[in-house]
Order: C-alpha cells, then structure tokens, then sequence
C-alpha cells in the first residue's frame, strides 16, 4: 500500500522525479502537495484500495504523510 | 449583544455549580437546561426550534447508524434540515425575488409570503446537524447519548456565533467521568475572554466608530478616504468576529471543553484558498467536507473542478452568511478568486517560465498584500449590497 501510495503521488504532483519520498515524508504540511491534490488522492485511493475515506479525514494534521494515510485507510 | 453582562453572570455562576457535581453525564444536563434555558431567554422561538431540531436530527442519526437503509435515512434527515433552513432564513427573499420576476412580466398573481422570524443560532446549529448525520453516515463517529447530542446543539457558549465544532471532537470530552477541574481553565478561560474583548470593543468598536460615517456617505469624501476606510472595514470585521471566537473558546474552557480556533492570522496569509483556511476555521472547514470535496467528485471535468466547484461552494458559504444577494455575490467573488488561484496554480506547475516569473514577482510580501486587497475588496459587497 505505502509503495503504490508514494509511486501515485511521485508522479501526480511531483515536478521533480528525483524528489525521495518516505512514509515519514510531511507533503501537505510542507507544500509538496496542495489541498486541491488532496480530491484526486481521494479518488485514487477509492479506485486502488476500495476504501472511501471521508473529507474531514483528510485534513493537514491527520493525511500529512503516506504512513498517517496507511493508518486512516485501515480504519475505513 | 449576546456576550454582555448577563451572559458572564450566567458563566460565572453555571462553571462555578458545573464542576460540584460528581457525575460527567449529570454535569452535561446540566449544562443542556442551563443552556436551553439561556436560549429561551433570548429567544423563545429558538429554543422550540432547538428542541424539534435535535430530536429530529437525533432521531435519523439512531436510523442512520442501526438500520440497513443508511444512505436514504441520510438523505432523508439533510433534506429536513435544509429545508429547515429554507423555510427560516431564505423563504423571504426567494418570495421577494419570485415576486420581482413575476411584477417584471406584469399581469401575474403576486405570492404574498409573510417573512418568517429567523430564530437565533439557526445557521449555526444547522451546519453542525448536518455534519453529525453525515459524520455518522461515514462512520467517523458514533450517535452518543442523547444528553450528549443536546449538549453539543445546545452549549450556550458556541450556540450564537460558533465556531461550529464537530462531533467527532465534542464528544470524547464530555464522555469521559472522573474529570476535575483544574486552575489551567480558569487561566486559560480569564486571557482568552479578556483578550476577546479587547478586540471586540476596543479595537473594533472604535475602528467603526470613525470608519461608519465615512462608509455610509454618499459623496462628502474623497475615494481615497473611502478606500482607507474600506481597509479599515478588513481589520474592524476581522477583530470583531475573532474577538467572538475568543470569548467562546475562552468561556467553554471554563467547562473544560477546548472548541476548535476560528483564525489563524487570515491577513498574513499568501492566497485566497490559504487564507480561507485561516478565515473562519470553523465554517470553511465545513464548505471544505461537505460541499466542496462531495462536490469535486462529482466529475473529472477540469472545468467543473476548477471552476464551477469553488463558484457553488463559496456561493453557498456566502449565503449562509445572510439571506441577502450582497452574501451571495461576496461569497461568489471569493469563489472566483479561489477558482483563478487554482487555475493559476495548475498552470504554473506545467510551466516552468511562469514559475520563475512567479517567484521573483510573487515575493511573500507581494503575495501577502494582494490577497489582502482582494479580501478587503470582498467586503464592498457585504457593506453596501447588503444595505
């Protein structure tokens, strides 16, 4: 899951390929993705991992990184 | 004025009981009459509505979480509550308009309907209903108690003016026995409400003081005096309303419970869709959850996502402001703001020119100023299409 997860956001909204992204990685909170992005990863995850995970989970605090939304997706 | 002497003597006197009595669940009835009975104080009409709201939103949040049909009783139980607030606060200047439509094409009944009392804290209560259903119906939290469920619609220190707190987060501060007051709240509670009120009545109260007259004028001043009044205007209603959420955080920290902030510095921010993450917290974060991401989903249209969907949520959020076309068209200019910052920004991350362009014009201060421009120039609409 952590592995599809970072490809996805790697290559949606990542200018920069060489950009090293790990579970730990903080992407919203550090603009590397902008709330906008955050419809599309919702639709990602719902089309890859049948789980549809509601708004006010996804916020800056709690979808911060790939490891916080691995944790959210399990509760769903 | 809702935050006047009789509401601290209530406060006062309402922590001071709350926390001699032993049992959580006693202390949330409690504070549920306390708080009903504040509202029927100021408002025998609201408190009616209060109590058929709650018991009706209750009761579709229990069908929600136990029956099969979960999706229909959810929209079921919104449908009544925007109804609700249909009938309340919008069924005036629907008839006025509808009116104004048919006088225009001569000859047609005119449909006379008397405007109905809005009761007080409606919109507020409304929006926090809205979300218990939809929080529920997406299992992000349980029903609870009723006696909890009343006391979340109810607290007298978020009921008029918010911010309008989740649930999710209520909730678990309520529930839990044994919590004893601590001289932190008491602290905390003194600073904040204090600091509220310095905002509210020093600060504000005496921007509009001097910038009243000179907005309400027709011709006697100079558009440079007008326009230094209209930015006066951005720190008067920026300082009156966060003063509020002060006061209410402050006062609900006297019962122990933490509401969420409502600012955070909206001015300072670098673009519209930062500061609207900053501006009223508790209101965008809803537009956010419930209208704007339910909204986006709808379609993979680029037109639709970056234009209509900001341009419904924020006409939305304008309107819940007042029934008046001057909230509708405030609300839609802050949809098209946001609409061209997504836009722009779409644009600039497949185009490495206009992103070099952009970081040497779009300095922090640079940006910071031009959102605060935009935003101040927002307000043209709430002073005068609302007169």
């Amino acid at each position: 899951m952590e592995e599809k997860l970072i490809e996805f956001i790697k290559n949606e909204y990542l200018e920069d390929p060489d950009i090293i992204i790990t579970e730990d990685t903080k992407l919203i909170s550090s603009g590397l993705i902008d709330s906008f992005s955050l419809v599309s990863l919702q639709t990602f995850i719902e089309r890859e991992f049948g789980k549809m995970i509601p708004p006010p989970k996804i916020t800056a605090e709690s979808f911060d990184t790939v490891k916080q939304m691995v944790e959210i997706i399990n509760q769903f | 004025m809702i935050f006047d002497i009789k509401f601290f003597l209530l406060l006062a006197i309402s922590s001071a009981v709350y926390w001699q009595i032993p049992r959580q669940n006693i202390r949330n009835l409690f504070l549920s009459v306390i708080s009903l009975g504040f509202i029927y104080y100021l408002d025998k009409y609201a408190l009616i509505v209060v109590i058929f709201l709650t018991v009706y939103t209750y009761a579709f949040g229990f069908l929600i979480e136990t029956k099969d049909k979960r999706g229909l009783y959810h929209k079921f139980g919104i449908i009544g509550l925007i109804l609700a607030l249909i009938i309340f606060k919008y069924l005036g200047l629907l008839s006025n308009t509808f009116n104004g439509i048919i006088e225009f094409f001569g000859q047609l009944p005119v449909i006379k309907i008397e405007k109905i009392l809005l009761p007080l804290g409606l919109s507020y209560i409304i929006f926090k209903y809205i979300s218990y259903l939809t929080d529920i119906y997406w299992r992000i939290v349980k029903k609870g108690t009723f006696a909890e469920f009343l006391l979340y619609g109810s607290l007298f220190t978020i009921f008029f003016a918010g911010p309008i707190e989740r649930f999710e987060k209520f909730k678990p501060q309520i529930e839990t026995e044994g919590l004893k007051f601590k001289s932190e709240y008491l602290k905390y509670s003194f600073d904040r409400i204090v600091y509220g009120l310095f905002k509210k009545f020093v600060i504000a109260d005496w921007i509009a003081y001097l910038i009243n007259p000179i907005l309400k004028s027709t011709n006697e001043n100079s558009i440079e005096i007008k326009i230094l009044a209209l930015f006066g205007y951005s720190i008067q209603i920026y300082m009156d309303f966060s003063g509020y959420s002060d006061i209410a955080i402050g006062s609900s920290k006297l019962f122990g419970i933490t509401i969420m902030e409502n600012f955070n510095y909206p001015y300072l921010k670098q673009n519209i869709s930062q500061f609207w993450r900053s501006w009223h917290i508790s209101l965008s974060d809803w537009i956010r959850d419930y209208i704007f991401m339910p909204l986006s989903r709808y379609s993979n249209n680029k037109v639709w996502f970056y234009f209509f969907v900001p341009l419904i949520s924020m006409g939305i959020c304008g309107i819940w402001h007042g029934a008046s076309f001057g909230f509708l068209v405030w609300g839609l200019w802050h949809g098209l703001g946001i609409s061209i910052f997504q836009i722009y920004s779409y644009m600039e991350k497949r185009n490495k020119r206009l992103k070099n362009i952009s970081k040497v014009i779009l300095i922090k201060p640079v940006s910071i100023l031009i959102t605060f421009v935009f935003v101040t120039a927002g307000w043209i609409f709430f002073i005068y299409l609302n007169q």
